[in-house]
């Protein structure tokens, strides 16, 4: 029986932005930029339906004049990537 | 990249993809904070070297208080035009590290105001452990090198005669601080 994967993080750069706050703990918005490879307001608005289902905390401050975002993986972010991960794996298992 | 859904595969490889990514022992800027003490420590060496020699006075030693004073300032400033930003779980330990070490580096120069210890071998072996430990996580020899040798040359002060220890105390946080701050410096810029 296959497991269902969680929809929230199964698209590319949703599921980018987990894999990178699953290995790093925390990371600003320029960092995930970087790594992804995405335009500002893509990774914005994923970051925001992260934010919003409680896998990712934002905290937004400054470094002297400039605004900082820092995101980081909550509990519940972590527990559900590792189940999307298992999930992942009994997909490619069985075919 | 973009919001595009991935079958099971290419979900696998992306993730393995960007924690490869993420994964760097030596990330730009690791060598700042050795770099930014080390000088600082040296510097201010010179000048109680300077007023111990011109003044004879053991009120000189207050200018050591310095070192946290003006290292945190560099430090701060030079964060803030820092551009793009990640802790790892290593910098977690390795910032654990100097701040539990950078304490007991902290009591035991008030220590010595009220009582008489050895403080410089103290302080050198205290700093020694820390670079130490630091190599050890990041896994970079060179610096576990520098660290080792900090702890072993933490008596090397007390083979100078007076005032002269202090030059001897500054030689060993080039060695353990400024040098394997320029390699961490250099490696991680490559």
């Amino acid at each position: 029986m296959f497991k269902e994967l969680n929809p929230l993080l199964h698209s590319e750069l949703r599921l980018a932005i987990m894999s990178i706050l699953i290995s790093v703990e925390e990371a600003d918005f320029l960092y995930i930029k970087e790594k992804t490879g995405a335009s500002a307001g893509n990774i914005s608005v994923q970051i925001e339906k992260l934010s919003e289902a409680g896998y990712i905390r934002v905290d937004k401050g400054f470094v002297g004049k400039r605004t900082r975002t820092v995101c980081s993986l909550t509990e519940s972010g972590a527990k559900a990537f590792a189940e999307y991960v298992e999930a992942i794996k009994s997909y490619l298992e069985v075919k | 990249m973009e919001d595009k859904i991935l079958n099971e595969k290419e979900s696998l490889e992306l993730i393995s993809q960007m924690i490869r990514n993420t994964q760097q022992r030596l990330k730009e800027g690791n060598g700042k904070p050795f770099l930014i003490f080390g000088y600082t420590t040296i510097a201010i060496s010179m000048i109680v070297y300077s007023l111990l020699t011109l003044t004879q006075s053991n009120l000189s030693h207050l200018a050591w208080f310095g070192i946290p004073v003006i290292g945190f300032v560099i430090m701060y400033l030079s964060k803030k035009n820092e551009v793009k930003y990640s802790k790892t779980y290593i910098d977690r330990i390795v910032i654990n590290i100097w701040t539990v070490i950078g304490a007991s580096v902290m009591f035991v120069s008030i220590a010595a105001i009220f009582v008489r210890i050895p403080v410089m071998p103290l302080l050198i072996l205290l700093l020694g452990i820390a670079t130490t430990l630091t190599g050890l996580t990041i896994r970079f020899k060179p610096v576990i090198f520098c660290g080792v040798f900090g702890m072993a040359s933490c008596v090397l002060p007390y083979a100078m005669n007076g005032y002269n220890q202090v030059l001897m105390y500054a030689i060993c946080i080039f060695v353990m601080m400024v040098i394997p701050g320029h390699i961490l410096h250099l490696k991680s810029r490559k």
